[in-house]
Parts: structure tokens; C-alpha cells; sequence
């Protein structure tokens, strides 16, 4: 087991990280689609977007810091 | 060891966040209804949801009974008796009708248009309806929805201010008596729930709302005297 999923006895910083991050971002998403006057498609479309790349730079400083 | 305890205390929260967010879906979880405005934070459907249940949120009803102070502007004008949108103006065998309707996000607390003596507190009609017309119902002869209508004589002449139930809205409450002095912006009784609030005034009175604006009870300047127009 590498240390993105588990290092020195706790969770690795890899997958904590990214499981918080998803739950922040949809508890978000739900109150930017309860907010904004958006259609649903272009909210959705423009949430998986930035989903996408904070999950890019997490798991990018997690390589390049080497957690 | 602690690390480990800390990231399942984060997790732990984090797992409740989302429970409570798919208990409460479609409706805004209560971790993040403090952001929203009174609409979306107590949608329309959820609120039907309730009436049929016959139960509602605490933190809706500390809302729905709030009574913020009003300061009416001086002169010789006739105000608002409620919150709401104005539906209806219309001109009707010498009495001039102002339609205001509530919502369920509306300030509920009636208010007096103007200075005066209230003659009398009548009730009428025996049913509880919805529907188009129904504000003007007692005008014709059909059955009313239950509503209470409170008569003022003011300088102006006789200025009624009738609360009218829906279906959603079944309880009216007065708190002026026959005989009773009140001021201009005095409260006068409060209407349950969301439905609507009939202004009736004197010909000689020209109003200054247009139909679709929003009115502010004991604030909003609804009428005045033709001659000062």
C-alpha cells in the first residue's frame, strides 16, 4: 500500500484530501444550483470542470511533493 | 494514532453534511439555509408539503411571525394595510378596490391605512376557496371565502381593509374593536398563512400603485386625495 491511500498509521493525505474536496464541492454545487439563476446543464457542466481540475492539482501536488 | 482520528473526525462530519443533504433534497439542507433567501430557503412546495401535514418548520414559523417595526411618512396619505403584490385596482360602483396578495414569505401583520375611527369588524362568508376572483367574490352573488372586514372612518370617509382566507390560509385575526381609535400605520389584525388583503376606498381618493408593484404595509404610500394629485 503506497502512502496515497494509507501512510505511518492514518489515511494518506492522497485519498483524505480528495474525499473531502468531493464532498465540499457537491454540498457547493448544491447551494450554487440553489442560488444562481443557471440552467442546470451549463451549472453542471461548469462544476465537473472545476471538480476535474482541483482533483488534477491535488493529485499533482501529491506527486510532486511525494506525501 | 491521532492523525488518524482527526481525518475520521473531518470524514465523520462530512458523511453527516451529506446525509442531510439527501434527507432534506429536493429541500435545502439546514447546514446551508441560513445562505439562502426566504423563497428558496422555504419553497413553495415544501410549504404545501407542511400544510397538508399540518406541521411546520420552527425556524419558518419564527418567519412567517415576524412584525418589524414600520415608520409611516408624514402627510395626508393613505398607506399600505399589507405586504404584498398588487394585484388588482380596480373601480367599482363609487368604492375604489386595491388587490393586494400575500405570499407565503410576506409580512403577515395587517396595518391601518389611515388615521381614524374603525365603525366596525364584520365577518362574512363561510367557506375556504382558491382560485381567480375570489377577491371580489363578495361582490357578486356567490359565496365568499371567509374573510374579516375592518370599516374606518377616517377624514377621507369609510376606508375598509377586508383579509380574505384561501385554502391555505384559514385563520384571521383582528385585534381593534368597534368604537376603537387608530392611527395611521396601527397594527390591526394579522392574516395567516398567504392569501389576500382588499383595500377599499373612497371614489375621491386617486391611488398612486400600479398593478404588479409590491406595497409595504404602514409604508407604502397607496392613495391620496385627488386634489393634492
Amino acid at each position: 500500500m503506497n502512502s496515497f491511500w494509507w501512510a505511518s498509521g492514518h489515511l494518506g493525505w492522497g485519498v483524505f484530501a480528495l474525499t473531502v474536496f468531493t464532498c465540499i464541492w457537491w454540498l457547493l454545487f448544491d447551494l450554487c444550483w440553489r442560488l444562481l439563476t443557471i440552467r442546470i446543464v451549463r451549472l453542471l457542466a461548469l462544476m465537473a470542470i472545476g471538480w476535474m481540475l482541483s482533483i488534477s492539482f491535488i493529485l499533482l501536488g501529491f506527486y510532486v511533493a511525494g506525501w | 494514532m491521532l492523525l488518524l482520528i482527526v481525518q475520521l473526525v473531518i470524514l465523520s462530519v462530512l458523511v453527516g453534511a451529506l446525509t442531510l443533504w439527501g434527507y432534506y433534497f429536493p429541500y435545502p439542507s439546514p447546514l446551508i439555509r441560513r445562505w439562502l433567501p426566504p423563497r428558496k430557503r422555504w419553497p413553495e412546495a415544501q410549504i404545501r408539503h407542511w400544510l397538508e401535514l399540518g406541521g411546520f418548520q420552527q425556524a419558518f414559523l419564527n418567519y412567517f411571525y415576524r412584525d418589524p417595526e414600520r415608520t409611516p411618512p408624514p402627510g395626508n396619505i393613505i398607506l399600505a394595510p399589507a405586504d404584498g403584490l398588487v394585484t388588482s385596482a380596480e373601480l367599482r360602483d363609487g368604492v375604489r378596490y386595491l388587490v393586494i396578495a400575500l405570499s407565503f414569505w410576506d409580512m403577515h401583520v395587517q396595518r391601518s391605512p389611515a388615521t381614524g375611527t374603525v365603525i366596525k369588524v364584520e365577518t362574512k362568508g363561510k367557506d375556504f376557496m382558491d382560485g381567480e376572483g375570489r377577491e371580489f367574490a363578495f361582490l357578486r352573488e356567490k359565496p365568499c371565502p371567509v374573510q374579516k372586514r375592518v370599516v374606518i372612518a377616517t377624514e377621507y370617509g369609510e376606508i375598509s381593509v377586508r383579509l380574505i382566507t384561501s385554502l391555505a390560509a384559514r385563520r384571521i385575526e383582528i385585534w381593534v374593536r368597534d368604537g376603537e381609535s387608530v392611527t395611521r400605520g396601527q397594527r390591526i389584525g394579522r392574516i395567516l398563512l398567504g392569501s389576500t388583503v382588499v383595500l377599499e376606498l373612497p371614489a375621491t381618493l386617486n391611488l398612486s400603485v400600479l398593478i404588479g408593484g409590491r406595497v409595504t404595509a404602514g409604508e407604502t404610500i397607496v392613495a391620496q386625495e385627488l386634489s393634492l394629485v
